[in-house]
């Protein structure tokens, strides 16, 4: 007869192990790689055919008229990639939006998923930073950790 | 004035210093003189925590904008609501909220235990005090919501972002946070325990009122989150499993674990340690919950911001949890073994361990999907993200492992079940189910977990019934009564086992509302005017797309017109709105036409005013408002839970005969009565003279048309009072008065100021429904925890004397003994 501890270790290594194995599997389909333009296009070839979550910002943004197809690029740090995307963009998506967009590279081209346009939206923790000339000098100030009181 | 709050700050910090060592001190030294000093100064605390949170709600109507807070999350066009909630829009605020709200709940906890826990009371005050001092700190040397600028203050504020000024955006947040500062209560009272080797029941009575108050919080919390998301986000669903949303989440399930788990300890004083481990575990995932979302450390689609210095404090904080509680765990684990073993996995404390492991186990699986992407940075280099199908593919089967062990677990006899006993228990909730699946599969149902789902509900369902009508039965042959009244009077007498009964038929609700999304209909479509789509019943005409302005806002409006079965269903319009110093961040209005069995979501995104196209989001969401009620009734289920048990059961106990019956068909009669409209109606200054018929439409069209100001949720005219609806109640005025009809009047009025989603809708009431229930329910909540509150006020000699002087009081025994024993031969 095995002892008490005999059956928790195998019941915690059956349970861990089917556990890996079912989070391997469904990981399988639904893993993105996280990367910044940069990184993909200092050698697009490497990640060709591979589901990318691409960080950086949005120019070039055209829309074909009457039709929901979008052509726009995404760059950072003087690298770029050519998107394209049929589908309703969200708001905040404009040309120097910060964007995250989820796609596949063909060729030198992200072909980018239904609804795979994610533009960081304000949050009210950290509001936008306005700078104007009125108040440059406070809105510097006023972005530093601890600050002065009056 | 700052100067005032930041001193403020620093005494209460001084205060809550003195009142922690002072405790603790107290408490070795055994001198009352000493512990009495420790509480004072954390009722100080508390003192010294309002007058801060006076002040800056003072610094925001004033609108002192030489304040940064101030500045940067008020404007002077804000109105005043929004000025209020302004105080905890922003991470500075909304930690002195936190502070704030933790030296209340301290003080009440305090204050209602100091006699029945006098061993206890010095440690809950150092543990809450250490928590306080924490926030305080963060306060006083990173976060202060006192900061001042350093030369000319600006003229006017930046503004709260135009997406949160949206009344479930108000409350949202301070929901969510009395749910997480609600949960340091009962660690502090676990800490307690384990310090002084306590570790009977009694620190578990002090806190199982405390975790069901914190749950229907955070619950409120996490649903209005919802709403606010369905409604002003405009995407179409609820729940997108962003890191926030499961920050949220996560202490939620082990909550919920606890409030289980914890029967299992009053009936058979089991599962001990678990117990002090999921109510640090909860309390740990609250703190790492705020460390997660403001830190910057997990990418999300909100900008939270990076903040190294606040992720180091937090760090370090969370360490000293974790090593501070786990090791006075680990120190007092030979007082917590259990007195009892598990008999049979057949019993209802097994059922409990299983779904308690669920639970955690849930926790655990979103805790580290959520941080995947940080984990697999840190392991492998490269930053690896997972999506929502990822949480879809492990949630939706544990979610139906989780209703199915909500109808399973109760029926369940404690110790063991025999053959015979299961049998009994579950012969009709089963045969239920089958009906239920074989019905769906006659009428071709394709997607086989919503399916699923629907037969466990029915499970659930049957279940629950089988309860309620057993016991209603056995107390009609117990006290005599008629079968409805034996029904009040059995939920009256046994509050937290029936109210749960009730908050699982609000979870099969909303189970009912999650299983719809397997029949989401969904299309994106650029639409010329005269164009139609046609979606599940529902064909949607476009007409036109217009432009208006009302001084604070730009407005585009899509006209579109609604038929449903190829009848006229009325008209929508999704519009978006470009408010004045917010002009790139456009807010979409979703159009909404609800009704019980789904509801039609149009969103505008992108149009083109000089050929008039435009391109629609259409939805069908199906069940989804199920949801929401199902909340509803879980909030009520929660609320029975939360009464006091001895008062009321005497009140139900002195029940006459029929009386419920009767109260029950009289207030029936009144609410069928409410539903003969009465127009309110706003007297409109300057107005033209009208007809008695004129006044009629007039007063009716005030019932019917909406404030459009983009601030008070749309309320309608006879109701709202701000500056906006004046001007459109002056509008009616006139244009009744020019003797329009009511198809000219909204005509009108759609012209003017575009979007007007609820104008003139079949489904008006239901709409509104939808929108007040979320604010009855948090009033009710509100409500009753202040009867709580004042019921464990009174508590003590008065309570007995009271008692003691009612002259059945002996007859209440008897009838309790024969209850209990009746309702123990159901089990």
């Amino acid at each position: 007869m095995p002892s008490q501890g005999l059956k928790i270790l195998l019941t915690t290594a059956v349970l861990v192990t089917a556990f890996v194995g079912l989070m391997w599997t469904t990981m399988q389909d639904g893993t993105q790689y996280y990367k910044h333009v940069d990184e993909v296009m200092v050698d697009p070839d490497q990640w060709v055919g591979k589901r990318l979550q691409v960080h950086g910002y949005a120019s070039n943004i055209s829309w074909k008229p009457s039709t929901l197809d979008y052509r726009f690029d995404i760059q950072k740090d003087g690298y770029v990639v050519h998107a394209e995307y049929t589908g309703i963009v969200p708001d905040t998506f404009q040309d120097e939006s910060e964007v995250v967009v989820s796609g596949r590279l063909e060729g030198q081209k992200l072909v980018v998923e239904p609804g795979g346009i994610m533009a960081k939206c304000p949050s009210k923790y950290e509001p936008k930073p306005v700078i104007d000339a009125a108040s440059a000098g406070d809105a510097e100030g006023s972005n530093d950790s601890g600050g002065a009181n009056n | 004035m700052a100067t005032i709050g930041s001193y403020t700050l620093l005494a209460a910090f001084v205060v809550c210093a003195y009142a922690m060592a002072v405790s603790v001190a107290g408490a070795r030294r055994r001198s009352l003189q000493l512990v009495e000093s420790g509480i004072g100064a954390f009722y100080s605390v508390t003192a010294l925590m309002t007058l801060a949170s006076a002040i800056i709600v003072y610094a925001f109507v004033t609108e002192d904008y030489s304040i940064r807070y101030v500045d940067r999350y008020s404007d002077s066009v804000q109105p005043l609501f929004y000025k209020l909630t302004s105080y905890w829009g922003g991470l500075d605020g909304s930690i002195m909220f936190w502070v704030f709200l933790l030296s209340v709940f301290g003080s009440i906890a305090v204050k209602t235990n100091r006699e029945r826990q006098r061993e206890l009371i010095p440690y809950v005050v150092a543990v809450v005090g250490a928590v306080q001092l924490f926030f305080l700190f963060v306060m006083i040397v990173h976060k202060d919501p006192f900061a001042t600028y350093l030369t000319e203050a600006p003229v006017d504020g930046r503004g709260l972002n135009p997406l949160l000024q949206n009344p479930y955006m108000a409350i949202h947040p301070p929901s969510l946070y009395i749910g997480f500062v609600g949960m340091t209560i009962p660690f502090a009272f676990g800490m307690a325990a384990l310090i002084t080797g306590y570790l009977d029941d009694s620190w578990l009575r002090a806190v199982r009122r405390w975790t069901m108050f914190a749950w229907l919080f955070l619950s409120l919390g996490l649903t209005l989150g919802m709403i606010w998301a369905y409604e002003e986000l405009g995407w179409g669903g609820f729940w997108g499993w962003d890191p926030v949303e499961n920050a949220g989440a996560l202490p939620w399930f082990t909550a919920t674990a606890f409030l289980h788990s914890v029967m299992v300890q009053e009936r058979r004083s089991m599962l001990r340690i678990w117990n002090v481990t999921l109510v640090i575990l909860t309390f740990f995932l609250t703190i790492f919950g705020t460390f997660m979302t403001r830190s910057g450390v997990v990418q999300s689609v909100h900008a939270f911001g990076e903040d190294p210095q606040l992720t180091v404090l937090f760090s370090i904080f969370m360490v000293l949890i974790l090593t501070f509680s786990f090791g006075w765990l680990i120190y007092r684990l030979p007082l917590l073994r259990a007195r009892n073993d598990l008999e049979s996995w057949a019993s209802r404390e097994a059922a409990f361990l299983l779904n308690n492991w669920i639970l955690l186990f849930s926790a655990f699986f979103i805790l580290f999907a959520t941080m995947f992407p940080t984990i697999s940075e840190a392991v492998t280099g490269q930053r690896i993200t997972v999506g929502p199908p990822f949480f879809n593919t492990w949630m939706v089967p544990i979610g139906l492992v989780l209703l199915m062990l909500t109808g399973i677990g109760p029926l369940l006899a404690w110790r063991k079940s025999t053959l015979s006993n299961l049998v009994y228990q579950f012969a009709w909730p089963v045969g239920l189910a089958i009906v239920t699946a074989s019905g769906l599969l006659a009428i071709g149902f394709r997607v086989w977990v919503s399916g699923l789902c629907f037969a466990l509900c029915a499970f659930v369902v049957g279940t629950i019934s089988q309860e309620f009508i057993r016991g209603a039965v056995v107390r009609r042959g117990a006290t005599g009564t008629d079968m409805l009244t034996g029904l009040i009077g059995l939920v009256m007498r046994s509050r937290r086992r029936y109210g749960g009964y009730i908050v699982h038929v609000g979870i099969v609700l909303m189970f009912l509302g999650f299983a719809g999304s397997g029949y989401k209909l969904e299309t994106q479509v650029m639409m010329s005017p005269g164009d139609e789509v046609e979606l599940g019943q529902f064909t949607v005409q476009y007409e036109r797309v217009s432009e208006t302005d009302d001084g604070q806002k730009q407005m585009i409006t899509g006209h579109m017109t609604i038929l449903k079965d190829g009848q006229s269903a009325g008209e929508l319009f999704p519009a978006r709105w470009f408010f004045r110093k917010h002009e790139t961040e456009p807010t979409t209005e979703v159009a909404i036409r609800r009704s019980i069995s789904e509801d039609l979501y149009i969103t505008l995104a992108t149009y083109d005013l000089s050929n008039q196209t435009a391109a629609f989001q259409i939805t069908v969401n199906p069940l989804v408002n199920w949801i929401w009620f199902g909340f509803a009734i879980m909030a009520l289920g929660t609320g029975i839970a939360l009464l006091p048990e001895s008062r009321l059961a005497f009140i139900a106990a002195k029940v006459p005969e029929g009386a419920a019956t009767t109260s029950v068909l009289l207030v029936s009669l009144f609410l069928t009565g409410l539903g003969t409209t009465v127009h309110a109606q706003i007297a409109v200054p300057n107005g033209a003279e009208l007809t008695t018929e004129q006044k009629q439409l007039e007063a009716e069209l005030q019932e019917e048309l909406v404030c459009v100001c983009g601030s008070c949720s749309h309320l309608q005219l006879s109701t709202c009072t701000c500056s906006t609806a004046d001007d459109m109640r002056l509008r009616l005025n006139q244009q009744v008065s020019l003797g329009r009809d009511r198809d000219g009047v909204y005509q009108h009025f759609i012209d003017t100021y575009g979007s007007q989603e609820p104008i003139g809708a079949p489904i008006g009431a239901f709409n509104q429904l939808s929108w007040l229930f979320p604010m009855l329910v948090g009033g009710a909540c509100l409500a009753g925890v202040g009867f709580v509150a004042l019921r464990w006020s009174r508590r003590g000699s008065e309570f007995q004397e009271s008692e003691a002087s009612l002259p059945a009081a002996g007859n209440d025994v008897q009838l309790e003994a024969r209850l209990d024993d009746e309702l123990r031969n159901l089990d």
